[in-house]
């Protein structure tokens, strides 16, 4: 469907709603009707109260799981303004569970992927090295995850993904798992390394100031059944840096994502 | 400030110091073991003698020793031991391949588990022993007999283990491979395999021996051959000397077999390791 002269533009979400079956549970609804598009070369962050489906609609995305109703469509365009669907682009996923396979070494966690497309050996761990000197990880290629510090398995998670060279990274609570000082830590190398390479990025994430230190939009969800509340601009300069979260800026529109999702919390909490 | 707080501190007896990490990493109770095996030996040496035991109730390690020297040199005891171990390990190894691939199959395939699971609830509380009739008739008493025994005692430890370690395979491991693009057959084999194998080394473990007892006590029952015919035949003749020679060498079968596994358990377990 892209032709040579065509370039990716947006990931578009189109009347999206999914529902999950259960043997002794009716069904939950986990998204309702999301309508919602994530442009290239941004990063787009997707926040809401937990069990809102923001996961959820990654894994779709992802072509993970199978939506029930509604579309993903790949846009692309041409300069004209016109845009069309086509193939999906290459995209790589980082996990708040790292998942990485505790039984490989690094090197092999982040040449898996390039392993799976049958990439030859020499070819793979050269570009597996790379990305490990990218994470800064160098040193560590013969250490297993079970070694490595929290902080250290996500940078694996994201040199795996990197080495792959995305179109689009998928971050699903990529910090979650970690202690607050290697998150901050870990939150400026990852806003340095999107702002360098232009990739498109969509971040799921429960922290507000994650979600806009590091994105250019901020696409805020309502509680189970997810609906998307609003989309907000981030319009703090690049490169970002963490004091800008005492600008007024970052201050109103913490506000104003916290005013939309404090409801929406505590429907949460209820049901 | 300082001053003060150092002051306070009461000179009390010193903490007793953990011993530092290098030193708790060497293996320093290794001769524990073997000690205590000796120190057994040595009482019942002693026991044996001064309380004037008869050799056929219970004769002494040092004879028990020289009888077993006896039966390699002139009785051609490694054939029987050749001969029983073969049927062990063809027995095990057909035990292995067979609950790895059912396993694997019965774990990923719901269908295929709805089938299978029924024949496994009957037929794993069997007890192996039982089947001696039905097997000598089908199969006669020779090696093809003991190689089934060995593989009936060994599959169901291999199967049970094989499924338990498919079905606990991380969700989220599978997410990440196809994530990365793997084909439902790399899954399989990339992922659910390897994370499988602790668990199927578990059940390889249990079914060796297993296989063990099955065969020792077939040969028992049936066989002119092996080590437990032998055992069998110098028990009716009450050479206990024998016998316990024999149990001698069955033990340290049994500690060699294991110790191997441990260092294979060891090996394909590195990545736990910190």
């Amino acid at each position: 469907m892209s032709s040579p002269d065509t370039r990716f533009e947006a990931i578009s979400i189109e009347g999206l709603s999914h529902r999950f079956l259960s043997r002794n549970k009716p069904p939950t609804t986990a998204l309702s009707d999301v309508s919602v598009r994530f442009p290239s070369g941004k990063v787009t962050s997707i926040v809401g109260p937990s069990g809102c489906g923001k996961s959820t609609l990654l894994l779709i995305m992802r072509g993970l799981v199978k939506a029930t109703n509604g579309h993903v469509r790949f846009l692309y365009g041409n300069g004209s303004g016109d845009l069309t669907a086509g193939d999906a682009p290459r995209m790589a996923t980082v996990w708040q569970a790292f998942n990485l396979l505790p039984w490989r070494t690094v090197m092999d966690n982040v040449a898996f992927g390039l392993e799976l497309s049958g990439i030859p050996t020499a070819e793979r761990r050269a570009k597996a090295a790379e990305a490990i000197r990218t994470v800064e990880l160098s040193g560590f290629e013969n250490h297993y995850p079970g070694q490595l510090s929290g902080g250290m398995k996500q940078r694996v998670g994201l040199a795996r993904g990197l080495v792959m060279s995305p179109d689009v990274l998928f971050l699903d609570e990529p910090f979650g798992a970690l202690d607050a000082q290697t998150r901050l830590y870990l939150q400026e190398q990852l806003a340095a390394l999107v702002e360098s390479s232009g990739k498109t990025v969509v971040l799921v994430t429960h922290s507000i100031e994650e979600a806009i230190f590091l994105a250019d939009h901020v696409v805020v969800m309502t509680a189970r059944p997810g609906r998307v509340a609003a989309t907000l601009d981030v319009s703090l300069p690049r490169p970002r840096t963490l004091e800008m979260q005492k600008e007024p800026a970052f201050g109103d529109l913490f506000a104003e994502i916290y005013g939309l999702l404090r409801d929406e919390v505590r429907k949460s909490m209820l049901n | 400030m300082t001053e003060t707080s150092q002051a306070v501190r009461p000179e009390a007896e010193p903490l007793k110091t953990p011993r530092p990490a290098d030193e708790r990493l060497t293996n320093d109770t290794w001769w524990y073991g073997p000690a205590a095996i000796i120190a057994f030996l040595i009482f019942w040496e002693v026991a044996v003698r001064s309380g004037n035991v008869p050799e056929i109730f219970l004769p002494r390690p040092s004879v028990v020793v020289v009888t077993l020297y006896d039966l390699f040199a002139h009785k051609r005891l490694l054939d029987d031991l050749g001969l029983t171990l073969f049927r062990i390990f063809a027995g095990f190894l057909l035990a292995a391949v067979a609950g790895v691939g059912l396993g694997l199959f019965m774990g990923t395939s719901r269908r295929f588990n709805a089938i299978a699971d029924t024949f496994v609830a009957a037929l794993y509380p069997v007890p192996k022993i039982a089947l001696l009739p039905l097997l000598v008739i089908w199969f006669g008493t020779g090696n093809a007999f003991m190689i089934a025994l060995s593989a009936l005692g060994g599959l169901f430890p291999v199967l049970i283990n094989t499924v338990v370690g498919v079905r606990q395979c991380d969700e989220g491991l599978i997410l990440a491979a196809r994530d990365l693009g793997a084909s439902a057959a790399q899954v399989q084999r990339k992922i659910v395999l390897p994370a499988a194998v602790p668990t199927i080394f578990g059940g390889l473990r249990l079914a060796l021996g297993i296989s063990i007892i099955m065969v020792v006590a077939g040969e028992m029952q049936t066989a002119r051959y092996g080590l437990g015919a032998k055992l069998e035949q110098a028990g009716q003749v009450l050479e206990t000397g024998q016998v316990f020679a024999i149990l001698l060498l069955l033990a340290i079968v049994g500690v060699i077999l294991t110790k191997a596994q441990d260092r294979l358990g060891n090996f394909v377990d590195r990545w736990r390791a910190k």
